[in-house]
């Protein structure tokens, strides 16, 4: 099981996942930032990319995870339809997004985010269940 | 979600509230908040007073933690915020005092073209624009750059640009620091970084952004308004925007690479986001470096698009961008660092300035202002909101003496996205905004929600207090008749 929402914060927005692994919640939180930037229903999983990311701990984790894929899509104009998380432990992550080259004729860009932010940053296992929640800078 | 501020504010005067240094254990200099009654409300509840005093605790900083009238909420430090660091006595640098959007700012181009004479085009004219003004959101723009070209933008800026004939000699003397920082170095920028930028130079981007019609509406200082070419009536345009997906990766960049500095240097810090290094230190030269760099990027691509917006209106007009009076007034920088030296105490002191939602505001006679506004002291571009209207303002002595020569940069958001569109729910902005004379387009589907007037304070309580603060002089009042958003 695993969910993602966005909710409201000043300026900008952010995302809250829950779900009962550590992979399904970065696999929520990845899925929910491209949904901010590109809705995933427009998007066909032709090609795939591999990330891997380590960090110092699990908040750092997180953001250095959701930058990379980030990067993905504004960097190499690659619109997602999905994270897959191979492995994720509180240092380092491997995952696979598939998705296609950004063809704005089929990808419609609903926002752009600038980046992921440390901003009451939270990464947490709690009555058997995963909470993550990051602020996007839009 | 913004934290309000419980602890002790005392007003010094009408303008101006202090929290002391002694309110707090780690603070090392006292807070300031430039803010009249219409505005001080918003700064204790928004969460912009908490973070004044949180970067009242940095290393090295002097005099106080400033914020402007237009403060509000924002990673870090706040939007509004001015803090000036000894860099000789350890003072630090900080990405989150400049920013994810390194040197977002703002360019004015004036002309000769009366209001009435392009009011009954304006729809043609905003289409025109939002068709093939650049925005790069989700596709690329026009120019593209090899590695070697960007390269050359990230360490030479608008001045590069400008020798490939994409600009005047003219643009460049109007820009702040002629549109180049020194001491950039395009090694300091990322891979990631450059690919983010690679096709972006030349756009406007989305958010807050946007590129509008406006009219001078009021002239209040005669001989100032006139060096600027600013005539009652006629026409110019507003240029807003920074360094696109370059800059904000340098940021994230450096905020990465910057993590484990304040347990090397033995700094604490009240919150994530203010991580820093020592402006001196092997990481914090490094920053400048990288951030200069994205500075340049962000002048070469103000400059790109305004001479887009020239070609543009030669061919709306059908006659020459010089017979239609189109020069550029200025162009600041509101996200910045610079090294500047200034009096401190009676001691001339080289600091690193952050400006973080704060322009640059340098008085008359200032040695690094164009011949044509050494009189009357440094052009301050003040967006206001759609609906309203923006300010040209100048820098005064009282800016140098109170606050490192920095002023306002805007009015300030109160409304956050999501409550705007709600705000909006059941609503027509395009059909408001046109029954005020403002012909307005965007690229998203919530765009002119999010950006709507109410969204923002006003600008005329921002402009009093800088005004009477003595930060800043009013020279001219402009109302738009167009905008587009990206």
């Amino acid at each position: 099981m695993k969910h993602c929402r966005t909710f409201e914060h000043t300026a900008d927005m952010g995302l809250e996942a829950h779900a009962d692994t550590i992979e399904e919640l970065f696999e929520a939180l990845g899925e929910g930032l491209a949904e901010v930037i590109c809705p995933r229903r427009q998007v066909a999983a032709r090609q795939m990319r591999v990330l891997e990311v380590a960090a110092e701990d699990l908040e750092a984790l997180a953001v250095d995870f959701l930058s990379a894929v980030l990067n993905v899509i504004e960097g190499q104009r690659f619109a997602l339809a999905a994270v897959r998380v191979i492995h994720a432990d509180s240092g380092a992550i491997r995952a696979e997004v598939s998705g296609e080259p950004l063809d704005p004729s089929r990808h419609r860009i609903e926002r752009e985010v600038k980046a992921v932010t440390y901003h009451q940053l939270q990464v947490v296992h709690e009555g058997g269940q995963w909470l993550g929640r990051v602020i996007l800078d839009i | 979600m913004a934290e309000k501020f419980q602890g002790k504010l005392e007003p010094i005067d009408a303008n101006r509230w202090r929290i002391p240094r002694q309110s707090r254990p780690d603070m090392r200099v006292d807070g300031i908040i430039y803010a009249n009654e219409a505005l001080i409300e918003e700064a204790i509840s928004g969460g912009g007073a908490v973070q004044v005093a949180n970067v009242a605790t940095l290393p090295g900083i002097v005099t106080a933690s400033l914020a402007m009238p237009d403060i509000h909420w924002g990673y870090g430090f706040c939007i509004g915020g001015v803090a000036a660091t000894d860099v000789e006595e350890g003072g630090v640098v900080s990405p989150g005092g400049v920013g994810y959007d390194i040197n977002c700012g703002v360019r004015l181009v004036r002309s000769d073209i009366p209001a009435q004479e392009i009011r009954p085009r304006m729809k043609e004219l905003i289409e025109m624009f939002f068709r093939e003004l650049p925005m790069g959101v989700g596709v690329g723009g026009p120019f593209r750059f090899a590695r070697q070209e960007m390269r050359r933008i990230l360490a030479e800026g608008s001045r590069y640009v400008v020798s490939k004939g994409l600009g005047t000699l003219e643009d460049l003397a109007m820009t702040e620091s002629h549109g180049c920082l020194e001491g950039a170095d395009p090694d300091a920028v990322s891979p990631e970084a450059y690919k983010r930028g690679a096709d972006q130079c030349g756009t406007l981007g989305s958010g807050n952004h946007f590129a509008e019609v406006q009219y001078v509406e009021a002239v209040y200082d005669a001989p100032a308004a006139e060096a600027m070419g600013l005539k009652e009536g006629n026409v110019a345009f507003m240029i807003h925007c920074g360094s696109r997906g370059l800059g904000h990766q340098v940021c994230d960049d450096y905020i990465r690479a910057m993590r484990s500095a304040p347990a090397k240097y033995g700094i604490t810090l009240p919150d994530r986001q203010l991580v820093c290094a020592p402006a001196e230190s092997p990481e914090g030269r490094q920053y400048l470096a990288a951030m200069r760099a994205a500075a340049n990027f962000a002048w070469a691509n103000r400059q790109l698009l305004v001479h887009e917006l020239r070609g543009l209106l030669e061919r709306f007009f059908g006659r020459p961008a010089e017979s239609l009076g189109l020069r550029q007034v200025y162009d600041v920088a509101h996200n910045i660092a610079k090294i500047e030296t200034h009096v401190v105490a009676g001691r001339r002191r080289r600091l690193c300035v952050h400006r973080k939602g704060a322009t640059r505001a340098f008085p008359p006679g200032h040695e690094e202002l164009p011949a044509a506004y050494r009189s009357i002291g440094q052009p301050v571009l003040i967006p206001g909101d759609m609906g309203r209207a923006s300010y040209v303002l100048t820098g005064t002595v009282g800016a140098m003496e109170q606050t490192f020569g920095s002023t306002c940069h805007g009015a300030g958001r109160v409304l956050s996205r999501e409550a705007a569109i709600a705000k909006a729910r059941g609503r027509k902005i395009e059909a408001e905004l046109a029954a005020a004379g403002v012909v307005a387009r965007a690229r998203g589907r919530t765009g002119l929600a999010e950006e709507q007037p109410e969204a923002y304070k006003n600008v005329e309580d921002v402009v009093r207090c800088v005004v009477d603060a003595g930060l800043s002089r009013k020279v001219a009042r402009l109302r738009p008749m167009g905008v587009i958003k990206g």
